[in-house]
């Protein structure tokens, strides 16, 4: 199958998702440059991590608004696979695919390290290969990933089984302090209601290859690839 | 038109620069200062016939891009109107 990754002025993590899903995954990739109104038939979009815009006014803010942005969300809305990773994650609630906002870390900090994450919902595309309760750990690497959303989108969240993936500890226990920013219902990636869009902030195109620590986030981007086989074959 | 946009964090919404703001004022002997909200400052100089033209096309940016209704809150002010 094939990936878009798009590429904004400061992505960065744009080459870790072409490299996993090219050279570890074996699939076609390729870079979509955020001023490109194609998508150049990709089969899922994935948008990488990084500093769009240097994080300027807020992180994903003006991202939202590039050219490409408007092709995303024609995708998404025609069913298409989304994936934000970390600031992609951020500019896929900045443009209202997802639900809620990513503020300031609570305690400041950029963090960069490995946590765990507990994949809660299995019925979207990026997590359809996981067990429900499966941890995964993944790296994380960002300042601004305090999930927050109004009471009233929490509960609609929590109704509609839209938390895909939550921080953990490494047995899989919610405890606060296996909850690295603060956010609330310690929530790492949520879904949209159609279940087609997903956003985190851990990084699971890092975490491919055990060599670099951890080989867990193989499964959210094996899950996609074997969720567009069997539709294929279907 | 200089007309001047305040985003702030809404009531509700945690932040925690304002209070490390709060923390080291305290720290420093300004006990008095018993809370820090930070905000975002914008001054826009916009091309409109009057006051109310240039708050309408402060208050659709403000809407658009200036701030993030899920987390911010904004109010406007325009040279040479008092806001009524």
């Amino acid at each position: 199958m094939k990936f878009a990754v798009i590429e904004f002025p400061g992505s960065n993590c744009d080459h870790d998702a072409y490299h996993a899903t090219k050279h570890v995954l074996g699939q076609q990739a390729e870079f979509v440059w955020h001023k490109e109104t194609d998508l150049r038939g990709a089969d899922v979009v994935v948008l990488p991590g990084g500093f769009s815009y240097g994080d300027y006014l807020r992180t994903g803010a003006i991202a939202r608004f590039s050219p490409v942005m408007a092709c995303v969300c024609e995708f998404a809305h025609a069913g298409g696979p989304v994936i934000g990773i970390c600031n992609g994650f951020q500019v896929l609630l900045e443009v209202g695919l997802l639900e809620g906002a990513l503020l300031r870390n609570n305690r400041l900090k950029f963090l960069c390290e490995h946590i765990h994450v507990r994949v809660e919902q299995t019925d979207t595309p990026f997590t359809s290969g996981a067990v429900a309760g499966q941890v995964l750990t993944l790296p994380i690497a960002h300042g601004e990933g305090n999930f927050h959303a109004s009471p009233e989108t929490l509960v609609a969240l929590e109704a509609n089984r839209q938390v895909v993936f939550r921080y953990c500890a490494a047995d899989g226990a919610q405890t606060d302090a296996a909850n690295p920013n603060g956010s609330a219902h310690a929530i790492a990636g949520v879904c949209n209601v159609e279940r087609n869009v997903v956003g985190l902030m851990p990084h699971p195109e890092r975490a491919c290859e055990s060599m670099l620590g951890s080989a867990d986030g193989r499964v959210v981007l094996e899950s996609v690839i074997n969720t567009f086989a069997s539709a294929g074959a279907a | 038109m200089k007309t001047r946009v305040f985003v702030t964090l809404k009531p509700s919404v945690f932040d925690p620069q304002g209070r490390t703001i709060v923390e080291a004022l305290q720290s420093m002997g300004y006990g008095s200062v018993r809370d820090v909200r930070q905000g975002k400052y914008f001054e826009l100089d916009v091309a409109a016939e009057s006051a109310d033209a240039a708050r309408s096309v402060a208050s659709e940016v403000a809407d658009k891009l200036l701030a993030n209704p899920v987390i911010e809150s904004y109010r406007i002010e325009v040279d040479g109107d008092d806001g009524s």
